[in-house]
């Protein structure tokens, strides 16, 4: 068990360090110079040449690739993420606030996913092929196909425009977050559902369960005991999936509803091209992404020990 | 089922005749008709330049449909390529592209594509690289996968004694075993593709301006949803219809195979 999981940890720091690198290459090598879109952002108009020289100078874009890289994954190792190229102030607080904007939304929607996704599984596998089943197989599939931000602007159309009962933009009270969390947590529902309703059939299916229940065992047992562990296989092995859709989800919802997230932190970085912000999102994001994958990974052969078996 | 697959044709058949059916030019713009509800003159209404919904939906699925088509098509050739070279490659090789390719799914795919997009500015190539530098990893691992599982298969050990280059053998060998698995994924990637060329259309990392997407009609729809709120269902719709139908395709040839597979 220990080997196997020093090995992930390994494997997810030479990940990291390959996404790093990979960040920073992408960046150093974006066409358009840099220097003159901070000067734009922080002097407006009228740039001298001897304006942009000051400003790459003084952000230090004039050194050779090697030698800027070093000098940002050094104090990145500290956390510290440096200044930004555009304000000047330094990442971390900007990024602190945003990131507290973002992660109660995540983990929101990742229950309202559940609340609805694990009902209307269990309900739809009551009778396979029932209309019940029927609809949420329609409903997930539907579900799946929208778009996060066309979501978004049905509810807002609905909720905020039409009926008037929750405000759309901005994030100043808990009120502002039930659409957001509404939007994701529907999308993530969509493909739970899903995954639980076939992990739940696969179980039924297993040969163990006549024998069960012929021993006298009552219908709540065994679905509690064997057919719950059972597909719970498959849903823990798409959570990372998840993950990345609600990640993804995350960046367009918070643009449509105005929240001050992560995301929109990320998107208007872009466009001011404030290469440390873009940076220190991007690391956020993967030092997340990576550590719950490993997390998954570890439950994974815990709740499941053939795998575990298997791979030693 | 088979209304879904008789949607994909449909869709495939939009993308390739659609622009030939659109009533007006989709880039006229026609200031005075500005915002007209649906009628007979614009069945769907128009925009907020006056150019008509219904001309800019049908040409949107020429570049939303045919850009996804070219995007999952261009991911499809560099992950099978990655994902043969780590299995025939041996094991230092097969390490190190592998560690690549988790480098590159250590992120979510469509930020990726964001930061990508928006670092290189709008426009339909970085749109283009955006998405396929940052789709092919599925590829790579399905390709990976079934190519470790042959190695050992005679045909393949008989084919390496009898001195083929190992490009032969992944060309006759290899390739014939990944197609059917490689095209489930692609039809996966495809319908991805087309959420991930709306999304930035949305963001305004996409395709330039004046062209019909249906990203940026619906960027576009956003500023006036109180005014006309049916300008932004409609390409919604036309983004959901697209990626349903290619989907429960994928799910029905999936299925296909694998009946296949369990009555050989």
């Amino acid at each position: 068990m220990i080997a196997t999981l020093s090995g992930l940890v390994l494997r997810a720091i030479v990940v990291l360090s390959g996404t790093a690198f990979l960040t920073f290459a992408l960046l150093w090598n974006a066409p358009g110079d840099p220097a003159q879109a901070i000067a734009m952002a922080r002097f407006d108009a009228l740039l001298s040449e001897d304006v942009i020289a000051q400003v790459r100078e003084e952000a230090g874009l004039n050194r050779n690739f090697w030698a800027a890289f070093w000098d940002w994954v050094g104090p990145l190792m500290m956390l510290d993420f440096g200044n930004s190229s555009v304000t000047g102030r330094p990442v971390w607080p900007d990024l602190w606030t945003s990131i507290s904007y973002t992660f109660p939304l995540a983990i929101v929607s990742l229950g309202v996913g559940l609340a609805v996704s694990l009902p209307l599984a269990i309900l739809a596998t009551r009778r396979p092929g029932g209309w019940v089943d029927r609809c949420a197989v329609a409903i997930a599939s539907i579900g799946t196909a929208i778009p996060a931000f066309w979501l978004g602007l049905l509810l807002i159309l609905l909720f905020a425009v039409h009926l008037a009962w929750l405000p759309a933009m901005g994030a100043r009270t808990p009120a502002h977050a039930i659409l957001p969390a509404m939007t994701l947590g529907l999308g993530v529902a969509a493909s739970l559902t899903r995954i639980i309703r076939s992990g739940i059939l696969e179980a039924r299916n297993q040969p163990f369960l006549p024998a069960i229940q012929r021993r006298g065992v009552t219908p709540h047992a065994i679905g509690r005991d064997h057919i719950a562990p059972h597909a719970a296989v498959p849903v823990v092995t798409v959570l990372g999936l998840e993950l990345a859709f609600l990640l993804e989800g995350l960046v367009m919802v918070e643009v449509i509803f105005g929240r001050p997230g992560l995301g929109t932190f990320l998107v208007s970085a872009i466009s001011a091209r404030d290469f440390p912000h873009v940076q220190a999102v991007v690391v956020v994001a993967a030092v997340v992404f990576v550590t719950v994958n490993l997390l998954i990974d570890v439950i994974y052969k815990l709740i499941d020990p053939r795998i575990a078996a298997r791979d030693a | 089922m088979r209304s879904v697959l008789a949607l994909a044709i449909a869709l495939i058949l939009l993308g390739g005749f659609g622009p030939m059916l659109a009533p007006y030019d989709p880039v006229a713009i026609n200031i005075p008709k500005r915002l007209s509800p649906p009628g007979a003159e614009f069945l769907l209404g128009t925009d907020a330049l006056g150019r008509d919904i219904l001309s800019r939906l049908l040409h949107g699925a020429r570049w939303s449909l045919g850009l996804a088509f070219l995007i999952s098509l261009i991911s499809l050739i560099i992950g099978t390529a990655v994902g043969l070279m780590a299995a025939l490659g041996g094991k230092v090789a097969d390490w190190a592209v592998m560690r690549t390719t988790d480098s590159f799914l250590a992120f979510p795919e469509l930020v990726a594509a964001v930061v990508i997009a928006g670092l290189m500015g709008a426009g339909t190539w970085s749109l283009i690289f955006a998405l396929s530098v940052t789709g092919w990893m599925r590829y790579a691992r399905v390709a990976r996968g079934i190519g470790l599982s042959l190695q050992t298969r005679g045909y393949v050990v008989q084919a390496k004694l009898a001195g083929m280059s190992p490009i032969a053998i992944a060309r006759w060998h290899y390739l014939p075993s990944l197609l059917p698995s490689l095209t489930v994924v692609w039809t996966g990637m495809f319908a991805r593709a087309i959420l991930g060329i709306s999304s930035l259309g949305f963001l305004g990392f996409g395709v330039e301006p004046p062209i019909p997407e249906w990203g940026a009609m619906l960027l576009d729809a956003r500023v006036h949803m109180r005014s006309t709120p049916l300008q932004m269902i409609w390409p919604g719709l036309a983004v959901v219809a697209s990626v349903l139908a290619i989907n429960v395709a994928g799910d029905m040839l999936r299925d296909a195979i694998s009946n296949e597979r369990s009555q050989s």
